[in-house]
């Protein structure tokens, strides 16, 4: 195989895994241009809605073996009234200082994995490919379906995103409420309620991350610590409260993973990817879409 | 009465901003609302429109209690306001930023927006018609597909009124609308007033502009360190003695 190939498959890799980045990134994005809160429980979110669909994809709830599209719906779903909640819960939180703000979602974050360890158990588990292992060959370069089928998917759910926000009348009221809260509620926007399915929608594009993810990871409570953590550095990277910013950031980041893993060492893929993201912020400390800056007046 | 404020009170820590201020706005007149700086106008806007919970006092408007309510409620009741500083959304067009003022008006929910029904479309046309004719209404719709920052000042400043507008209020609550408006603006903005007020909408003003508050406002109420020093016709008031203190300081000082 030659080094074009190889390059090739190194970078749809990237893409796929830069694509679940992105739609994490999304959701810190979402939550702290909306509520000027950082969301360190937004991890833990996307773990929970991993287990939301894989739950019915593998029978765990009264034996029903559900198909992997409707699994993926119902994660969406389950996890967008579990933002709802979290949402009531985090709203305080978003008038105290970074610090408590900190405290206060981490700690939630905990709780939610320590309930994910009591309901579902510690152990994790790995889940068979729907589209099965065998990778097919385009012009030379072998790709996992899977890994096609996630880029679409993930690239179809950015797209309804970013035509909701810019064309739906409650898209474009979220953006008002976003932009400048006192404004908005003085236009009769219930700043609350869209705060609320603001968190539902990021919760919703956590939960479709981690149905993309759940075939070629291993599902265990654990995972929601390394992909939050990934998709924060995504969301700082890309421009901290942008909307393209987090895909930015989302796509480069995985790219930069996939790169160094597969021309250097993947014993130093996050040192790697981790050290450029510094270096990036150091010349443009605004990410690499800072449009926005939250005004809190 | 139609807005009535009543023994209303605002303190912030030790500072007293209102102090037991009582006045009232009949429906349909143009009621100026005057006093140096600092002296606690823009504060009473902001308890009226519901951005700060009153110490104590209260409003209501058409005998219905207006404290307490959040914000977007308070919009809900008839009330609209403007800024002292510009604050339109940046990211939107004209046109959007009236639009999106009308959504509390909306009927179709989120299914019938994602279906596009042919109700939501109707709606859709009604709220951009509605928008484009306010637009009209301020000298401002060949800019409706501009986005609001790169419009000049002055023109930025109608937006703000359209869109205020935009809610369907019974009461708007203009702060320093003229603020920043050349000689040939501050005239226009006369005329809009006007235009605002026969249609039937009830104008609260704050504004610094003499002779545009003398010119428009049939009553006004005059501020002074928190405390109301004086209410009445313009005429009257143009010449209260104590106002006249208020804004030059005594007579013998001068």
């Amino acid at each position: 195989m030659n080094i074009v190939s190889i390059f090739i498959q190194t970078l749809i890799g990237g893409i796929g895994i830069g694509s679940l980045y992105a739609l994490v990134a999304l959701g810190y994005s979402m939550i702290y241009r909306s509520m000027g809160l950082v969301n360190f429980a937004h991890g833990q979110i996307f773990m929970i809605g991993t287990y939301f669909g894989i739950i019915w994809y593998r029978g765990m709830v009264l034996g029903l073996q559900l198909p992997y599209a409707v699994a993926f719906i119902l994660a969406i779903l389950l996890n967008m009234v579990l933002g709802l909640i979290l949402e009531r819960i985090f709203r305080p939180l978003a008038n105290y200082d970074l610090m408590l703000m900190l405290l206060g979602t981490i700690g939630l974050g905990y709780v939610l994995e320590n309930m994910a360890v009591i309901i579902w158990g510690a152990e994790g588990f790995a889940v068979n490919n729907p589209l099965g292992n065998t990778p097919i060959m385009i012009s030379g370069v072998a790709v996992l379906p899977w890994t096609l089928l996630l880029i679409g998917v993930s690239a179809l759910l950015m797209l309804g995103l970013n035509v909701f926000l810019a064309k739906a009348k409650i898209g474009k009221a979220m953006r008002a409420a976003a932009a400048d809260r006192e404004t908005a509620s003085a236009m009769g926007i219930p700043v609350n309620g869209t705060n609320a399915l603001t968190f539902a929608i990021g919760a919703g594009l956590a939960a479709a991350a981690g149905m993309l993810a759940a075939p070629i990871v291993y599902v265990n409570p654990a995972m929601g610590a390394a992909v939050g953590l990934k998709g924060f550095a995504a969301f700082i990277l890309g421009g901290a409260g942008s909307i393209p910013g987090a895909i930015v950031g989302g796509l480069v980041f995985g790219v930069l993973e996939a790169v160094s893993a597969g021309f250097i060492s993947s014993a130093y893929t996050k040192g790697i990817a981790f050290v450029i993201m510094i270096v990036v912020l150091m010349i443009r400390p605004g990410g690499i879409i800072g449009e926005v800056t939250v005004d809190k007046v | 009465m139609f807005l009535e404020i009543e023994h209303l009170t605002m303190r912030f820590g030790g500072v007293v901003a209102v102090n037991d201020v009582s006045m009232s706005i009949q429906r349909g007149e143009i009621h100026g609302l005057i006093g140096p700086n600092g002296s606690g106008k823009t504060t009473i806007f902001n308890v009226v429109s519901g951005y700060y919970k009153a110490t104590g006092g209260k409003v209501s408007l058409e005998g219905k209690p207006v404290t307490g309510l959040a914000a977007h409620q308070i919009t809900a009741l008839g009330f609209a306001r403007t800024f002292q500083n510009l604050r339109l959304f940046t990211s939107m067009t004209v046109l959007d930023n009236v639009r999106v003022a009308m959504g509390q008006h909306a009927r179709a929910g989120v299914w019938g927006e994602i279906l596009n029904t042919r109700a939501v479309q109707r709606e859709e046309k009604h709220f951009t018609d509605r928008a484009l004719e306010l637009l009209r209404l301020l000298n401002i719709a060949e800019y409706a597909h501009e986005r609001a920052t790169n419009l000049p000042y002055g023109h930025q400043r109608r937006v703000e009124i359209a869109r205020a507008l935009a809610t369907d209020p019974k009461i708007v609550l203009l702060d320093e609308p003229a603020a920043g408006l050349n000689e040939v603006e501050t005239t226009q903005l006369r005329e809009t007033l006007l235009k605002i007020r026969d249609s039937g909408i009830t104008i609260f003003l704050v504004e610094h502009d003499m002779k545009l508050v003398m010119g428009v406002c049939e009553q006004i109420t005059v501020l002074d360190y928190g405390k109301k020093i004086a209410e009445g016709p313009s005429a009257q008031v143009s010449r209260d003695p104590v106002v006249i203190e208020a804004y030059l300081g005594k007579e013998e000082d001068l």
